[in-house]
């Protein structure tokens, strides 16, 4: 297994490269620079300004020296922020982000399981219903419009928790925002689960489980779960990649210094720069996360084996 | 300009020079009296978008600009009345036509007890417009001094910039041509003194909290990217006896919706400002809180003067006539903006409003005249616009508008493209473009930087028109040592360039925000929508 881990880690560099190449040319294709703005940039200024950033060399030039930064670990100075380096920024928002979107990801998780299983076990009794009823809520309505429903209610109604902002990880300015990942997620991985579960207690194991006489709880617990936990790992990475980068509506909403928001800004202010460095942690991360739903795997299905 | 012309203007300016030593007495904003203070003096204010940087040079936003004035203190400084008044200067005078003498205060310190002196400046000066530094707006306020051109260009050393420390507590400064507004131009952000030692002993990272050294009324205390910056009062600051607050966050949300509802719940005192849209709703719900000051800015349509429909003047007059302002303000853009039939707005410093003789006709007589330039020009009904603005609901909003009055008008057809704002600027400055959305709102109060769009050749006139007759006649209006008659001039020059229809105005920019009512200190009046935070303090509530 070990040398699979390796394996697999070692795909990360050139995936990785390519990821950087193509976000690269795209990047440089795209029409309206950095240093565009409404008070026209003087040309002796700009050509300061592309001489401190590399922008007065061939597009190939460019793209070594940022490789060869990159390789020392070094993801650049950041066009838009002046005062911070990309590597600065990033290490500022990604804990942000890992801290809102894993936590809301683990809740969404136990909660989204035990969901699941209360529904697949009374599966089209009242309980079923109901609890996929309030599940599917937060499939239904987007976050945009559930974000301001919690805010409206929680901050504004009942002025219990702050609308928005940060301070320093401080739990009341984290509820919120926690919660409304939450509740997106959540009913993804409880209906997963749910069918998921259904099919596996169907399975002739289980029958013979049953016919063992063993309890229901240790019927599910022991011998159903595990097989069932399969679909739900395989969703797993994707959602927690978008929890934790691509939050841009929730960080937007609540005003977090989180990722999503250096993302869009970023794209929008054509910092290049920053934009890289954070698709390469994205890439890095999916890469990662991909690699722990595949030993996930192993470990719920005997049948995989690395 | 002969010896005695010279000797003319020096005498002028001596006298002017002791108006000045008058104004350079009153400062501080005062606090009614009888006014009950709150005993928690402490103010969040949203303040927009992220500051691209807290070192003086590097500033090029409002919002940057805004915290920056905090932190640091130039020669002169903007009031809560969009007043110049002293800042580090206790008093200036103007020796000659282009010899500016600023005599600094005894009593001005850096945040580490440090004295400020008349050497900071020329540093910090001299570091701003270094092509080293590579400031983006450096060759804005570069004009302003001798050599400073030459300077960020490369082709002069840093040492010849037209600024100069005669002792440690007087800075003579000397500009290219008379530049009487000179006092608002150094009171911008840029113009700050900066600290010598700190720069060079934490490099890049000298504007970080902790390692900071400023001169303002406050210090730098925290600083999260992207979520606020926090400022306490500075101990060390020569007028902190006058500053009522101890300590202000300034959010970085940009979000519209985001601002109001943080105001709603009580997490922030004063709005940003209003998301579009939201102005007649929000007033009548919150109507004292509600502010809603006209700005010294204008938002207008660019013309691309040498595209081949519009490089006839017949058809940018057509184009021009035929949209209906008051319309436009009271029903589509709906937030107390105000309709603009010139370049000059309400409260602009050194220039009278304008207005086209056509803006009182009604509107049938104006569309009448419109089609007959029209038909003159050669133009058909069905004839196609290009229309290019960056993608906003409310920019939308008012292309769809302005189409729909050339459509229904005039019987033109309008191809609309939305684009990125970066991509519209590119595309303007470039000439890319047909008809261009556009704004301008000014850094300090003075008729030059709105004339600078219609002059000919200037790097902001993305509308490439010329007016040689006009820009003789912003020449003359500099040279003046009379205000009025710089004035007359001016307003002449503008007359003159907005006949040629460079541009579409349309609207005088407001800022409508909510600002809670213990906040004390906000002036409907300030045109130039800067606000220092020890012009504010907070009533007891």
């Amino acid at each position: 297994m070990w040398a699979y881990v390796l394996r697999r880690l070692l795909v990360t560099i050139p995936t990785v490269l390519a990821v950087v190449t193509i976000c690269y040319l795209m990047l440089h294709a795209t029409p309206g620079g950095p240093f565009d703005a409404e008070l026209k940039v003087s040309d002796a200024v700009l050509a300061n300004l592309q001489a401190k950033y590399h922008l007065d060399m061939p597009l190939w030039k460019q793209y070594l020296y940022y490789l060869n930064d990159l390789i020392h670990g070094d993801l650049g100075a950041s066009f838009r922020y002046a005062d911070w380096s990309v590597n600065d920024l990033v290490k500022r928002a990604l804990p942000v982000s890992l801290a809102i979107g894993g936590t809301a990801m683990v809740i969404a998780i136990v909660l989204g399981v035990g969901i699941g299983i209360v529904a697949a076990l009374r599966q089209n009794s009242a309980i079923d219903y109901i609890v996929m009823l309030f599940g599917n809520i937060g499939s239904v309505l987007p976050s945009f419009v559930l974000g301001p429903l919690l805010v409206l209610v929680f901050a504004i109604t009942l002025p219990w928790l702050p609308s928005g902002g940060w301070d320093d990880f401080a739990p009341r300015y984290m509820i919120l925002p926690i919660a409304l990942l939450t509740l997106i997620n959540v009913s993804t991985i409880g209906r997963i689960m749910r069918g998921s579960l259904i099919e596996v207690l169907s399975s002739n194991f289980i029958r013979t489980a049953r016919a063992k006489g063993l309890p229901t709880r240790v019927v599910v617990m022991r011998h159903a779960l595990r097989p069932a936990l399969l679909p739900v790992v395989s969703v797993i990475g994707p959602l927690a990649i978008s929890s934790i980068t691509s939050a841009i509506v929730t960080e937007s909403w609540f005003s977090i210094p989180g990722l999503g928001r250096l993302i869009v800004n970023g794209a929008s202010d054509r910092d290049y720069t920053l934009v890289l460095g954070l698709v390469i942690l994205v890439t890095v991360l999916a890469v990662f996360l991909n690699l722990i739903v595949d030993l996930a795997y192993a470990w719920l299905d005997p049948k995989i084996r690395y | 300009m002969n010896l005695r012309h010279m000797q003319s203007i020096a005498r002028t300016f001596l006298t002017f020079a002791l108006a000045a030593g008058a104004l350079a007495s009153a400062c501080a904003a005062t606090i009614p009296a009888g006014t009950v203070l709150s005993p928690r003096q402490e103010f969040v204010r949203n303040n927009g978008a992220e500051p691209e940087s807290l070192d003086p040079a590097l500033i090029e936003s409002v919002n940057a600009a805004e915290i920056g004035r905090d932190l640091f203190e130039g020669l002169t400084s903007t009031d809560h009345h969009g007043t110049v008044v002293p800042g580090v200067a206790e008093s200036w005078k103007q020796t000659d036509a282009t010899t500016w003498v600023f005599k600094l205060r005894k009593t001005a310190t850096w945040s580490n007890g440090q004295p400020v002196t008349a050497d900071d400046f020329v540093y910090a000066w001299r570091r701003f417009l270094d092509p080293k530094t590579a400031a983006k707006i450096a060759s804005t306020y570069a004009v302003y001094l001798v050599n400073g051109l030459d300077v960020v260009n490369g082709k002069k050393p840093v040492t010849d910039l037209g600024v100069r420390a005669i002792d440690k507590l007087t800075l003579e400064i000397r500009t290219p041509n008379p530049v009487p507004f000179l006092p608002g131009v150094v009171a911008v952000a840029q113009y700050s003194p900066v600290p010598r030692a700190t720069i060079e002993k934490f490099g890049k990272d000298w504007t970080k909290p902790g390692n900071m050294v400023g001169n303002g009324a406050f210090v730098l205390k925290d600083w999260q990217v992207n979520s606020k910056v926090i400022v306490e009062k500075n101990p060390k600051y020569w007028d902190a006896a006058n500053v009522a607050l101890t300590r202000v966050t300034f959010l970085c949300v940009e979000d519209g919706n985001a601002d109001l509802k943080l105001y709603q719940s009580g997490e922030e005192d004063m709005m940003e400002q209003l998301s579009p849209g939201a102005y007649t709703a929000l007033k009548a719900r919150y109507p004292s809180e509600m502010h809603n000051g006209p700005l010294l800015g204008l938002r207008f349509y660019a013309l691309n003067n040498a595209d081949p429909l519009l490089k006839d003047i017949r058809v940018r007059k057509a184009l021009s006539m035929v949209i209906d302002r008051e319309i436009l303000s009271s029903k589509v853009t709906a937030d107390g903006q105000v309709p603009l039939y010139g370049l000059a707005v309400k409260g602009l410093a050194s220039i009278g409003q304008t207005r086209y003789d056509w803006a009182d006709w009604p509107m049938d007589k104006r569309v009448a005249e419109a089609r007959k330039l029209l038909a003159e020009a050669g133009v058909k009904p069905g004839t196609k616009l290009k229309f290019t603005y960056n993608n906003s609901d409310y920019h939308k909003k008012m292309a769809i508008f302005a189409a729909s009055e050339w459509k229904t008008k005039l019987g033109l057809d309008t191809e609309m493209d939305s684009l990125e704002f970066k991509v519209l600027i590119r595309k303007r400055h470039d000439g890319d473009f047909q008809i261009a959305r556009h704004g301008w709102v000014v850094t300090f109060n003075d008729a030059t930087l709105f004339l600078a769009l219609v002059q000919c050749g200037s790097e902001v006139n993305d509308d490439r028109s010329c007016n040689k007759k006009a820009d003789e006649l912003i020449a003359q209006g500099n040279l003046s040592t009379d205000p009025a008659r710089r004035e007359a001039l001016l307003t002449q020059a503008a007359k003159l360039a907005m006949d040629d229809y460079p541009l579409i105005p349309l609207l005088q920019y407001s800022v409508p925000r909510l600002v809670k009512p213990w906040v004390g200190g906000y002036d409907d009046a300030n045109g130039m929508d800067r606000y220092r935070s020890k012009d504010f303090w907070i009533v007891k509530h």
